[in-house]
């Protein structure tokens, strides 16, 4: 009789582990020493509900009237209040030097990861999120490359709306001013003005070898 | 059982032939072929044919607007049907913000008709039967309780094989005479205690420093967070580019998590998950309702998606956290993105394959070190202008490249396995 009972207490130990092995993981790890793996001192995420009450109070923004190294020359003041500020911003000048390749390769890296995905890798307005219709989007983004979208719209475009359209949004476009700087929203706005000088150069071939602009390398990754 | 009530798509055909009555030609299929191209062109940066956009949806508009003749003119000139004091298209006007539509003078009529045709052709979404309906996710087969189970039976034929064993011994002892040892129960069998010591330190010895080198390690971690966002859809299916949402991996130490504005770039007009996309299932089985998810979205972003507006009332959205390195660990996302040009799935896994987040890797020193000790510096190359320029400092191992004497410097070479680097 002991033997059974040693076999059935071995047998049903192997199975619990077993059982328990498998399952989803949705509670942490036990810590050995939590004050050394969890940070005692405030860190980005962790939890501050413990902390609600040292009155301690995280905020990410730039302090007021900081501006960021290196973005000197593009800072823009974001509007309280935006009426009528898009018909004044084609006044706005683009900032920006002439780009040399490195920064057109940068540019088209931004472009694809912020605006590819709807205004497509081509600019023709047809990224994967709109599909022809057929992805989950409902409107279909601007064609920034074809010259009669929008009766041309988009070429005539001053490069200080295109550069306000992406700060605030437009129509169902939401505003990308926490995702690219200005300066890269320059960037970016420029790039569009490239590819669209390039379209222009092409159709027409007498400026098409004239115009063979430093064509950006597609190294791109995601 | 006959059906006396019409069925929605007989009604759905109903309407459509009561369009080609109303515009008096028939649409043929090019005509709304030709409809389609031009409603993409022009009309589709505001309007969908069955979603409210920025304009409204246009599906059923020849019974809304039977009028032909106004149709038109408004469609080419807005402003001079509102000018002339028209109450439908004024009252639109008006609930809608007073968002003035763009001026179509260039369409021709028969354009104007080639569009409404398409727009009055495309039905709402049935549900189609799509392949993965009616299918569960099967239970991975797992062969490990089998073996198991097979291993105690034969632990058990052994154990009696071995009793079965003496006391054939001892019949054949009694028989020959043989005076028989004193029978020794097998718990006091010195032989069997131990072989049973042995076992039992090898297999708790086994579990004790398993769970040891376990403490504060998290691979598989996969908590359920307070929205089902699923990388899978956003990531896998519609190629969003991993940078649009965790920019800071590219540009600074934290891969930062989206705050609810950026969902909205695109949640304000994709309102509802697609009825034929494929289901979505929590890791226990259950199915997620794609649509409630975005409404808890807008709760959280504090948008009201039929009024169009902010309220002022979201809260954040409290993801849990899974990639945690401990305080005494310095980590830096940009370092290993922008320059050491790694893969966010080298770390991360296959995040584009996964519905809910899990620790792929297991963070431990031991990983990281491994990662440092194989992975290839990408120094600059004079030859091909390829390479990162920021390691030309070394000029030893540039040297030795040149001479062919290594064929290529890793990260700890270059010092990566120094303890200072990631501990001070």
């Amino acid at each position: 009789m002991k033997k059974l009972s040693v076999i059935a207490i071995v047998s049903s130990a192997a199975f619990l582990m077993q059982a328990c092995g498998d399952d989803v993981q949705r509670k942490p790890s036990r810590v050995y020493m939590p004050d050394m793996a969890y940070s005692v001192a405030y860190e980005t995420y962790s939890d501050y509900h413990s902390r609600l009450g040292d009155s301690i109070f995280y905020n990410a923004r730039p302090v007021a009237g900081t501006v960021k190294r290196g973005e000197e020359a593009y800072h823009y003041e974001m509007l309280a209040d935006t009426t009528g500020s898009y018909d004044k911003s084609a006044a706005m000048k683009n900032p920006l030097p002439q780009m040399d390749a490195e920064q057109l390769t940068e540019a088209e890296r931004l472009y694809l990861v912020n605006c590819g995905v709807c205004h497509g890798q081509k600019l023709d307005g047809n990224g994967p999120l709109y599909k022809g219709g057929e992805g989950p989007y409902p409107a279909a983004p601007a064609n920034f490359i074809d010259p009669k979208a929008g009766g041309g719209k988009y070429y005539a475009m001053a490069e200080g709306t295109m550069f306000h359209s992406i700060t605030y949004g437009k129509n169902l476009m939401g505003s990308y001013a926490s995702q690219v700087t200005p300066k890269q929203r320059w960037m970016i706005v420029s790039y569009i003005k490239s590819k669209q000088a390039l379209q222009t150069a092409q159709s027409t071939p007498v400026a098409a070898a004239a115009a063979a602009a430093p064509a950006a390398k597609d190294t791109t990754k995601k | 059982m006959i059906n006396h009530r019409p069925s929605a798509p007989k009604s759905i055909f109903f309407s459509f032939f009561l369009v080609l009555l109303v515009s008096g030609f028939g649409a043929s299929a090019q005509d709304i072929a030709a409809g389609k191209a031009l409603f993409i062109s022009n009309c589709a940066a505001c309007h969908n044919p069955l979603k409210d956009g920025t304009g409204p949806a246009l599906h059923g508009i020849t019974e809304r607007v039977p009028d032909k003749a106004l149709l038109h003119s408004w469609i080419k000139n807005n402003q001079a049907v509102l000018a002339s004091g028209n109450k439908y298209f004024n009252d639109l006007y008006n609930s809608r913000g007073k968002a003035a539509m763009n001026l179509f003078t260039s369409l021709t009529d028969a354009e104007i008709d080639n569009i409404i045709a398409y727009v009055e052709s495309v039905k709402p979404d049935e549900k189609k039967p799509g392949p993965g309906d009616g299918v569960t996710p099967a239970a991975e087969s797992d062969n490990t309780l089998l073996y198991g189970i097979l291993t105690l039976i034969l632990a058990i034929i052994t154990l009696v094989l071995l009793q079965v064993n003496s006391n054939l011994r001892k019949l054949s002892d009694d028989k020959e005479g043989v005076p028989a040892a004193e029978p020794v129960p097998f718990y006091r069998n010195k032989a069997y205690i131990t072989a049973f010591a042995i076992v039992l330190f090898i297999i708790g010895g086994y579990y004790t420093i398993q769970g040891a080198i376990g403490l504060g390690r998290n691979k598989g971690y996969q908590p359920e967070q307070p929205i089902y966002y699923s990388h899978k859809v956003h990531v896998g299916n519609n190629q969003v580019s991993c940078l649009y949402c965790h920019g800071g991996a590219y540009e600074g130490k934290h891969a930062n998590i989206p705050s609810t504005n950026i969902c909205m770039n695109c949640h304000m007009a994709i309102k509802e998950y697609g009825a034929n996309s494929e289901k979505l299932y929590r890791e226990d089985g259950t199915e997620v309702n794609g649509t409630a998810e975005i409404q808890k979205l807008y709760a959280a972003a504090g948008w009201d998606p039929n009024a169009k507006k902010y309220t002022g009332k979201g809260k954040p959205v409290e993801w849990i956290r899974i990639h945690n390195l401990p305080d005494h660990v310095y980590f830096n996302h940009s370092q290993h993105t922008r320059a050491g040009k790694v893969q966010c799935q080298t770390c991360h896994g296959p995040i584009q394959e996964m519905g809910e987040v899990k620790q792929f890797a297991d963070l431990s020193m031991g990983w990281c070190i491994n990662c440092h000790r194989e992975s290839k510096v990408n120094f600059y190359d004079p030859k091909t202008g390829e390479g990162n320029k920021f390691y030309s400092i070394y000029e030893k191992y540039h040297n030795d490249l040149e001479k062919k004497k290594i064929d290529s410097v890793t990260v700890e070479m270059i010092g990566g396995t120094e303890c200072q680097k990631c501990h001070y």
